[in-house]
């Protein structure tokens, strides 16, 4: 019907799209298609992302163990239990010093390195790969040879300090240096990451501001502080509201190197919340314990949002 | 380009696919070529799970239409979570190796059949095989006085020492210390700073001081019991009331491990003990058979396993087992009773003791003329099993008892480590441990 068989086989261009669109109307099988080739991601997604989320939802309000067949419904129970206990408080400021600890930190390592690779130099490829390496390692493992490093007898970083004299300590299985350690191996886990987005916001610097202002007489650090800090502001922001929402899921390095301890200084929200949910099997608490952190973290970026937006500068 | 790229994606897909189908259908596979298949869980120790392999050959050897699938999940509380996962979605083994922690948790999601069931089946055990069973490891294999589980294997703790480094300090290297003031004074006496710089470069005897958090920290409460029991305490009251670690018993054993904790200097050791003992950096630590083929693995390492040290009301230590139960999404219950039945046989008990290192958890292994020379050509081996007499288990605790194992973890460590009042921590501890027994003593008739 559409084409006769003495139509010759080059379609004209025009009659192409018209006789496309008019043969029928498009919406449904449009839409169909376009879930069908999505279907794969949507249905991983529904099953791994948004049942559970809806469902720890449900979970915080009710009581279970995993066991029972049935759940039972407590209200805010869960809430309010968890926010009496001061575990909790002890946790969440854990959380809070971690999060202190590593975020300015690495922000200033990751700019101070972005900024020194920006310039023209030698193996500078090599370095950066380098430097972006522990993001890509598994932080499992990572975290297994750093406490190897810590290991107060035989570890590489006693042995090191050794030559300058310095005793030997006990990293890991100390309350007052435990934390401190993992917020080490927190930043040389992450920097590299915020290194490369420093290093994009660098480029997209143009060179003529730089080149203006040298005409005009100003020296390093000026154009640093007046024309990269201001510029690079934008990337600065996003890396500040990823670093604080990622520190404060910290999870899988306290649990290989510390496993919270020791005398719980190093227990952070996320492993409270793994011990409840996978230890004890409190599902509900342990869901409460989440949407808890996720009501922390939400503040903490609007709050970011809302006090921060003022000094970004865009350079266009 | 994509003519170039496609064949490699569909290989990949292809492989992708396989990949998941047989991980799809890994949890139940049918029955091969007539024979009833037994899927079998477990977390031995890794180092014995050879041994296992010999043994289910064996059983297999000695039933055609039997087919085991062992499966080896690494560390108890990683089975634990697999199983009540399988358990919800309906893809349970038959069999699954447990710690006597989890019991609870498996039988309140009704998973598990009474061993009851079997035992008065038609091919039964017989009352005599069960009264043949150590006591203290059947108490542990029941919940509320009903029996859900039988032990497949026993363990306990002993001293390990060195030799070399008692004889360097002029101790006879043939015994470990008797008692506590020994075990004080024999661990202050190895505690050894060689080149006087104030790092200590060999410690005495390691106190078990891990992290109550940690994945230790049940295993420290474990290790923690003799010593209980050892100045005639116990962890609760038979009522399942209130509990009874705070008691005077309590802080005298955790007043001993406080002590040895800050004269041994242990806070500038790590939690890492194994390395420590095989490079003679620590002369004593507290330590299971399982490990015993590791010690013997290590050249030049002169070493022994003494009786636990005996407390100020007795001599005493813990023992523990791990116990098989059968689940009611079983196929095969029938089967699986079979491989339960036949994993308590005395000769079974015997080889698997041997090959693993592991205790038999009964009396009649003993009188096998085999397991009694192997015994004698492997003194260490023989410690831990003539401590069976006189070891005990501590007082079953049916709700909570990982919350209040936790809480005890918890003063144990702030004495240890945070150098607090034994008494305080553990009258504190005991405090939330008796408000969650209060809580749950409503359940207690259910």
């Amino acid at each position: 019907m559409t084409a006769p068989a003495e139509t010759p086989r080059v379609i004209p261009p025009a009659e192409l799209p018209q006789k496309v669109s008019t043969k029928k109307p498009k919406g449904r099988s449009d839409l169909s298609s376009a879930l069908a080739f999505l279907s794969p991601t949507l249905i991983v997604l529904s099953a791994f992302v948004f049942f559970p989320v809806v469902f720890s939802f449900y979970l915080s309000f009710h009581s279970w163990n995993m066991f029972s067949s049935t759940e039972s419904f407590v209200g805010v129970g869960n809430y309010s239990s968890i926010v009496q206990n001061p575990e909790f408080w002890s946790v969440l400021k854990n959380t809070a010093v971690y999060t202190l600890g590593t975020v300015p930190l690495n922000m200033v390592i990751s700019l101070g390195i972005a900024y020194f690779l920006n310039k023209k130099l030698a193996g500078k490829k090599l370095l950066r790969t380098a430097f972006f390496a522990p993001v890509v390692m598994s932080s499992v493992a990572a975290a297994v040879i750093w406490r190897w490093v810590y290991e107060p007898s035989f570890g590489l970083l006693n042995y090191g300090l050794s030559w300058f004299g310095i005793p030997a300590v006990n990293w890991l299985n100390n309350p007052t240096s435990a934390m401190f350690a993992l917020i080490v191996m927190g930043v040389w886990k992450t920097f590299g990451f915020n290194m490369v987005l420093f290093s994009a916001g660098l480029q997209g610097i143009p060179e003529h501001y730089y080149e203006a202002a040298q005409i005009d007489g100003a020296g390093k650090w000026k154009q640093f502080w007046n024309i990269t800090v201001p510029l690079l502001s934008p990337t600065t922001f996003f890396v500040l509201v990823m670093s604080v929402i990622g520190s404060f899921q910290v999870f899988d390095t306290v649990y290989v190197l510390t496993s919270g301890g020791p005398l719980g200084s190093t227990k952070v929200l996320v492993f409270y919340l793994y011990e409840q949910a996978f230890k004890f099997f409190d599902m509900g608490y342990a869901s409460a314990v989440a949407y808890l952190l996720f009501a922390v973290v939400f503040i903490l970026t609007m709050l970011q949002m809302k006090y921060l937006r003022g000094s970004i500068h865009y350079s266009s | 380009m994509t003519t170039d790229r496609s064949p490699l994606l569909q290989r990949f897909s292809v492989l992708l696919l396989a990949a998941l189908i047989a991980g799809g259908c890994s949890g139940k596979d049918g029955d091969a070529g007539g024979k009833v298949t037994v899927a079998f869980w477990h977390s031995c120790v890794s180092s014995t799970v050879p041994a296992l392999n010999e043994l289910i050959a064996k059983f297999e050897e000695e039933h055609p239409g039997i087919r085991i699938k062992a499966q080896y999940v690494p560390t108890g509380d990683a089975l634990i979570q697999k199983l009540i996962t399988s358990v919800q979605s309906k893809t349970a083994p038959d069999i699954s190796w447990i710690h006597a922690n989890f019991l609870q948790s498996i039988i309140d999601a009704d998973a598990i059949y009474k061993m009851d069931d079997f035992i008065h089946s038609a091919d039964s055990l017989s009352a005599a095989d069960l009264a043949d069973i150590f006591p203290p490891l059947m108490e542990e294999a029941k919940w509320r006085g009903t029996l859900y589980s039988l032990p497949m294997e026993a363990t306990g703790i002993g001293l390990l020492y060195n030799k070399e480094l008692f004889r360097n300090a002029g101790l006879d290297p043939e015994r470990g210390p008797r008692d506590w003031a020994e075990l004080r004074a024999y661990a202050k006496k190895l505690t050894i700073d060689k080149n006087g710089d104030g790092k200590i470069d060999q410690f005495g005897f390691f106190v078990p001081a891990f992290p109550a958090s940690g994945p230790l920290g049940d295993w420290m409460v474990w290790q923690f019991y003799p010593f209980l029991f050892q100045a005639g305490g116990n962890n609760i009251n038979g009522e399942q009331t209130q509990v009874l670690y705070n008691s005077q018993a309590g802080v005298e054993a955790l007043t001993l491990w406080k002590e040895i904790y800050h004269e041994n200097k242990l806070s500038s050791f790590g939690i890492d003990y194994e390395p420590a003992f095989a490079s003679k950096q620590l002369a004593m630590a507290l330590d299971g058979p399982w490990n015993l083929p590791r010690w013997k693995q290590i050249p030049g390492l002169d070493w022994m396993v003494a009786p636990m040290p005996k407390g100020p009301a007795k001599q005493s230590t813990i023992v523990g087992g791990e116990y098989l139960a059968i689940f009611k999404q079983s196929a095969h219950p029938k089967e699986a009773w079979t491989f339960v039945k036949w994993m308590v046989r005395p000769d079974v008990q015997a080889l698997w003791s041997m090959k693993s290192g592991y205790l038999p958890i009964r009396h009649a292994v003993r009188l096998i003329k085999e397991y009694n020379d192997y015994l004698d050509a492997h003194p260490a081996l023989k410690t831990y099993v003539d401590q069976m007499d006189f070891a005990q288990v501590p007082n079953p605790i049916d709700y909570d008892a990982l919350k209040i194992s936790r809480h005890l973890a918890e003063a144990i460590e702030r004495a240890t480590v945070g150098n607090a009042d034994p008494r305080a921590v553990l009258e504190e501890s005991a405090a939330r441990s008796n408000a969650l027994l209060k809580a749950s003593s409503g359940k207690a008739t259910r």
